[in-house]
């Protein structure tokens, strides 16, 4: 495309995915609610199922204000800082 | 052009197809100097950064909104239009972030005021929400390329709607304020008189309200109000932003009783309240209020407090546009949940 210009923003870093853990034992989990009806239906069972099926160190819950909205800044600090692996919950 | 440059251009398109930077319509292919005359028409540096673009917060230089402007069809003096539409999706309160992302439906829709409208044969007539106009078609195009290309918004990759709507091609209008018996949405929001703006909404797909035989105002706004009754869905509560673009007919039967703005905005927003005994969950359908609002009535199935369909009379939005003749208006649903999406407003900068 020598001749065209770009209209991308070709200088975007492209993002990689954190690596996955063999297993959940021993690992802090935590479940992020983003607020949608019946999210914490779903979390409220995956955290029975973590705890029948795995043996995590934790498992922590957390809430998103907003499901329109990225979490805010403090939120994603806090959950970066402190937890191992993140489960985060679409519903309706 | 000769053959041989047609074919050159006919290649591009499809490079340009193939690169996955087009809507699905063939897109003008951005050559230098082209781009270098859009930029030169904004009076602005080419390296000037305008905003950064949820999601993926890609740079957009005037150059690149330049170029995604030119590959939309854009004259090079629209871009000021393009450029201030930019700006106002990129400010926070739009929360482009959720509207390039959501399984919903919302697009942005450009309304334009002020003398530029004229200037640049933006419609603001017959047909306004239409095709046929090139300043609307490739305005609201170029923007919703800046939105994929710059922000990263690729249709099933980062925006993941389930439906859609056709705006996602272009969606941009011009207020008819020639017609309108009020002053514009701009000079409601604090603009100054013989300024022009933009203002984007985060915006489902129109739904007109056709109402041939109401004759005041109180008739009119009645059938309005039911047909805004079904924004998002019946029983949908404490929404915002939401346009009502009256036509010009519609508006003088509101005008000519000495309604302003604000009257027609209370009246809708007051009709428009419902008890909670008809909004619980499983009455007229699985939707209703959500469980934390339910759970502030000891009662709610025979409570008769009055809930709002939208949080407060601002959030009605009026403009007036389309053809002098015809007894139509339209509701333009905003994508605007409580802490989500609002109306923003930008000045457009003319060199």
């Amino acid at each position: 495309m020598a001749d065209y210009l770009d209209p991308t923003d070709s200088v975007a870093v492209p993002r990689k995915t954190a690596p996955r853990p063999a297993s959940l034992e021993g690992r802090t989990i935590t479940l992020l609610d983003i607020s949608k009806a019946k999210g914490d239906h779903l979390l409220d069972r995956i955290e029975e199922l973590l705890h029948e099926r795995a043996r995590p160190k934790a498992i922590v819950r957390k809430k998103k204000p907003t499901f329109a909205r990225p979490a805010p800044d403090a939120l994603r600090r806090e959950i970066a800082g402190a937890t191992d692996v993140l489960i985060e919950a679409l519903a309706d | 052009m000769s053959r041989a440059s047609a074919e050159t251009e006919a290649d591009a398109i499809e490079e340009l197809y193939a690169r996955g930077v087009t809507d699905g319509l063939p897109v003008v292919p951005p050559t230098p100097a082209r781009v270098a005359r859009a930029v030169a028409a904004s009076g602005r540096r080419a390296e000037e950064l305008v905003a950064l673009v949820p999601p993926n917060y890609g740079r957009a230089t005037v150059e690149k909104v330049a170029v995604n402007a030119v590959m939309a069809g854009c004259r090079p003096e629209y871009l000021p239009v393009v450029l201030a539409a930019v700006e106002a999706v990129c400010d926070d309160a739009f929360d482009l972030h959720g509207v390039s992302a959501t399984t919903n439906s919302p697009s942005p829709l450009v309304v334009v005021n002020g003398p530029i409208r004229l200037a640049l044969d933006i419609n603001c007539g017959a047909g306004v929400l239409g095709s046929g106009w090139r300043a609307n078609a490739t305005i609201g195009r170029a923007l919703r390329l800046v939105c994929v290309n710059v922000g990263g918004a690729t249709p099933g990759v980062v925006s993941m709607s389930t439906l859609a709507h056709p705006g996602r091609y272009s969606y941009c209008i011009g207020e008819r304020e020639e017609a309108s018996p009020w002053e514009s949405l701009a000079v409601e929001h604090g603009f100054p008189v013989g300024g022009s703006t933009v203002a984007v909404l985060a915006a489902d797909a129109p739904l007109g309200v056709y109402d041939h035989r109401s004759r005041t105002p109180e008739d009119l706004l009645g059938t309005l109000a039911a047909s805004l009754a079904v924004v998002s869905h019946h029983k949908a509560t404490h929404w915002g932003d939401t346009l009502v673009v009256l036509s010009p007919e519609h508006a003088t039967t509101l005008g000519d009783a000495g309604w302003k703005k604000a009257d027609v905005r209370r009246w809708l927003w007051e009709r428009l309240r419902r008890p909670v005994r008809e909004l619980v969950p499983g009455r007229d359908g699985g939707e209703g209020l959500p469980e934390h609002v339910l759970a502030k009535f000891a009662d709610p199935a025979r409570d008769d407090t009055l809930i709002p369909k939208f949080r407060a009379p601002e959030n009605l939005k009026l403009v007036v546009a389309g053809g002098t003749a015809g007894r139509f208006s339209a509701i333009v649903p905003g994508w605007t949940f409580p802490k989500g999406s609002s109306l923003v407003l930008r000045p457009i900068r003319t060199p």
